[in-house]
C-alpha cells in the first residue's frame, strides 16, 4: 500500500456499458482509480475485468459511459485518444496473454515500448529499466520467445515502464506464475507504485492483489457488486465467502 | 574451375535480385498476412517505367529507377487504400487475400501491356562490355547490378534491424495485438510496409531486366514462383529469411548447371532446382531454414 497516496482521482471509468459484438458484458462499471494508488479489480470468472481495459484500448466496443484520464489539471477524454497515443499521454498496458514479442530480442521488446515524449533518451530510460531488473540485462539480447512464463511477465512489465506511464492497467500479472514468484511479483509493484506509477489491476489472486491494494472493486456480471479499501474487503466475510473463496 | 566460378557470379546475382523481391514479399504477408500475387507485375512495371523514363524521354538513368521506385510505392499505396485496407476491415481472410491479390496481378497484366506494349525492350546502358576474372565471364552490367544490389540488401537488413518502424514492423508482424496497445502506430507500420515493398518491386525489376538485357511484359511473372519458393526457403514471414533464402537460391539454381551435377541441369529446369530444393528443404525442417519456435510457457 502506498503511503504516498492522495484523493484526486487520476483515471476515472464511469458507467461503462458495452461488449463484444453484439453481446454486452460491461452493465454500467464505474471505477475510480486515485493518483498514485493502488486500485484492484477482482471478480468471478468471466466477470468482465479484461473487457473493461480491453475496452479502454478498443479492443471492446463501448456503447455508453466514459474513460478519463486527469492529468496536470486537464481531462483528456481516454475513449477518444487513439490507442497507440495512449502511451503518450501516460497510460501503460499489459495484457493478461501474450504480452510480449516473442520473436524479437528483449531489448527489442523494450525499445518498441519507449514513448519519446519525455525528455528522457531511449537510452536513459532502459539503463534505468535494466537497473530495476538485472535478469532481463543479462539475456538482452536473446529473444523474448527463450523466457520463462515469470520472466515474460517482468518483461511486459519492463516494456509498458518503458513509456513512463502515469498509470498502469495490469491485466492478471500473477497469472500463472509460480507461488515463489507471485510474491516477488507483488513485491515489485509495490515498489513501481512507489516510484509515483498508479497501478489499476484486474486480478484472480484476489487476496494478495487486495492487500496490497488502496482500493478494490468486486465485480460481478459486468456490474459493480462491492468496493472498500483493500484490507477491509478481504476480511468481509460475505466478500470473502463468495468471491475470495475459502482461505 | 573457372565454371565454377562463372556460375558462383550468376548466382550471386540472381540471388540478390531474388532476395530483394523476396524481402517485399515477406514482409507484406508478415505484417498484412497478404501472398501477394502481384508481386511478379511490379517487377515488370518498374522495369517499364523505368525504361520509358530513361530511353523514351531520355532522362539520366539512376533519375529513371528513382522515380520509378516512386512510381512503384505510389501505386502500392493507391491500392492499400482503394482496396487492402476495406478487405482487412471487412475481415478478409488469407486465402480472400490471396486471390483478391491474384485478380490484382490478372489486371496490371494487361494494363502494362496495353500501354508499353509487348515488344522487347531494352535499356540504353551498354551491355556488352565485360571483364575477364580467372577465365569467367562478367558482363559489366552483371556486376553493376550486384554492387547496387548488395548495397541495397545490406540497406533493407540494416532498416529492418536497426531503425524504429523496422523494429515496429517485426514487433506488429509477431504480435498484431500487443502492438496496437503498446503504443506502436500501426498505420505508420503499415504504410511502410507497402512503400518498402513497392520500390523494392520496382528496383528488382530494373534489376532483372539490365541482368536479361532485354525483357518484355511477362518478366515478373516467370519469376514470381521462384520469389515465393525463396521465401519460404528462408521462413516464410522472416524478412532475413527471405534475402538468404533469395541468395541460396540463386546460387543453387545457377550452380546446377555445372557438368558435376548429372552433366549439368539445363538452364529450363532452373524453377524445377528451385522446387526441387524448396521440397527438400521442407522435408527436413518445415519451418523453413530460419524457422524457430517460442518456448511454450
Ligand atoms: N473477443 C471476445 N468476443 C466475444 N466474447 C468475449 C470476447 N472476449 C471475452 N468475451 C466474453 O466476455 C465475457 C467477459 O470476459 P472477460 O475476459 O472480460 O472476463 P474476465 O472477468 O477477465 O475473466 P477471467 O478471470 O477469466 O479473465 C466472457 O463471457 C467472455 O467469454
Ligand atoms: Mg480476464
Amino acid at each position: 500500500m502506498a503511503d504516498n497516496s492522495s484523493n484526486k482521482s487520476l483515471f476515472t471509468v464511469s458507467s461503462l456499458q458495452g461488449g463484444y459484438g453484439d453481446i454486452q458484458i460491461l452493465n454500467g462499471v464505474s471505477i475510480d482509480v486515485p493518483e498514485k494508488n493502488i486500485v484492484t479489480i477482482v471478480g468471478p470468472n468471466g466477470a468482465g475485468k479484461s473487457t473493461i481495459l480491453k475496452a479502454v484500448y478498443g479492443i471492446a466496443k463501448v456503447t455508453s459511459g466514459s474513460v478519463t484520464l486527469h492529468k496536470d489539471g486537464k481531462d483528456i477524454d481516454v475513449l477518444a485518444t487513439k490507442p497507440h497515443n495512449l502511451s503518450k499521454i501516460g497510460v501503460g498496458y499489459v495484457p493478461q496473454i501474450e504480452n510480449v514479442f516473442p520473436a524479437l530480442s528483449i531489448e527489442e521488446n523494450l525499445e518498441v515500448g519507449y514513448v519519446d515524449f519525455a525528455n528522457k533518451s531511449l537510452d536513459e530510460v532502459r539503463d534505468e529499466i535494466y537497473q530495476s531488473y538485472p535478469d532481463l540485462k543479462k539475456r538482452h539480447r536473446d529473444r523474448a520467445g527463450t523466457l520463462s512464463g515469470g520472466q515474460r511477465q517482468m518483461l511486459a512489465m519492463a516494456r509498458a515502464l518503458m513509456s513512463s506511464p502515469r498509470i498502469l492497467l495490469l491485466d492478471e500479472p500473477s497469472a500463472g506464475l509460480a507461488p515463489a514468484l507471485v510474491d516477488q511479483l507483488f513485491d515489485e509493484l509495490v515498489k513501481i507504485n512507489q516510484t509515483g506509477v498508479t497501478i489499476l489491476m484486474v486480478e484472480q489472486n484476489a487476496r494478495r492483489a487486495l492487500a496490497i491494494s488502496d482500493y478494490g472493486y468486486v465485480l460481478d456480471m459486468g456490474r459493480n457488486r462491492h468496493e472498500g479499501v483493500g484490507s477491509a474487503l478481504v476480511d468481509d466475510p460475505e466478500i470473502v465467502g463468495i468471491y475470495l473463496g475459502k482461505k | 574451375m573457372s565454371d565454377f566460378i562463372q556460375y558462383f557470379f550468376n548466382g550471386l546475382v540472381v540471388g540478390c535480385i531474388f532476395a530483394i523481391a523476396a524481402v517485399g514479399i515477406s514482409l507484406l504477408y508478415s505484417v498484412l498476412r497478404l501472398v501477394n500475387f502481384a508481386a511478379g507485375d511490379f517487377l515488370t512495371l518498374g522495369a517499364f517505367i523505368t525504361y520509358f523514363l530513361s530511353v523514351t524521354l531520355e532522362l539520366n538513368f539512376l533519375l529513371s529507377v528513382v522515380v520509378s521506385m516512386i512510381a512503384g510505392m505510389a501505386i502500392s499505396w493507391f491500392l492499400e487504400l482503394v482496396l487492402w485496407r476495406n478487405l482487412r476491415r471487412n475481415k478478409a481472410g488469407t486465402l480472400a487475400l490471396f486471390l483478391v491479390a491474384t485478380g490484382v496481378a490478372l489486371m496490371l497484366r494487361p494494363i502494362i501491356q496495353f500501354i508499353f506494349g509487348t515488344e522487347t525492350r531494352k535499356f540504353n546502358i551498354d551491355i556488352l562490355k565485360t571483364y575477364d576474372f580467372l577465365g569467367a565471364r562478367i558482363p559489366q552490367t552483371q556486376l553493376l547490378v550486384l554492387i547496387f544490389a548488395s548495397a541495397s540488401i545490406l540497406t533493407i537488413a540494416l532498416f529492418i534491424a536497426k531503425a524504429r518502424i523496422g523494429k515496429d514492423m517485426r514487433a506488429y508482424a509477431n504480435n498484431p495485438g500487443l502492438a496496437s496497445v503498446s503504443g506502436i502506430n500501426v498505420d505508420r507500420v503499415v504504410l511502410a510496409t507497402w512503400l518498402i515493398s513497392g520500390a523494392l518491386g520496382s528496383l528488382a525489376g530494373v534489376f532483372q531486366g539490365l541482368v536479361q538485357g532485354q525483357f518484355n511484359n511477362a518478366m515478373g511473372e516467370s519469376l514470381l514462383l521462384s520469389f515465393f519458393a525463396a521465401v519460404v526457403l528462408g521462413t516464410i514471414g522472416d524478412a532475413y529469411g527471405a534475402l538468404a533464402g533469395g541468395l541460396l537460391l540463386g546460387l543453387i539454381m545457377e550452380l546446377s548447371q555445372l557438368s558435376i551435377f548429372f552433366g549439368g541441369v539445363p538452364s529450363n529446369y532452373k524453377p524445377v532446382v528451385a522446387f526441387a530444393t524448396l521440397v527438400l528443404v521442407l522435408l527436413f525442417k518445415p519451418e523453413g531454414i530460419f524457422g524457430y519456435r517460442a518456448r511454450k510457457v
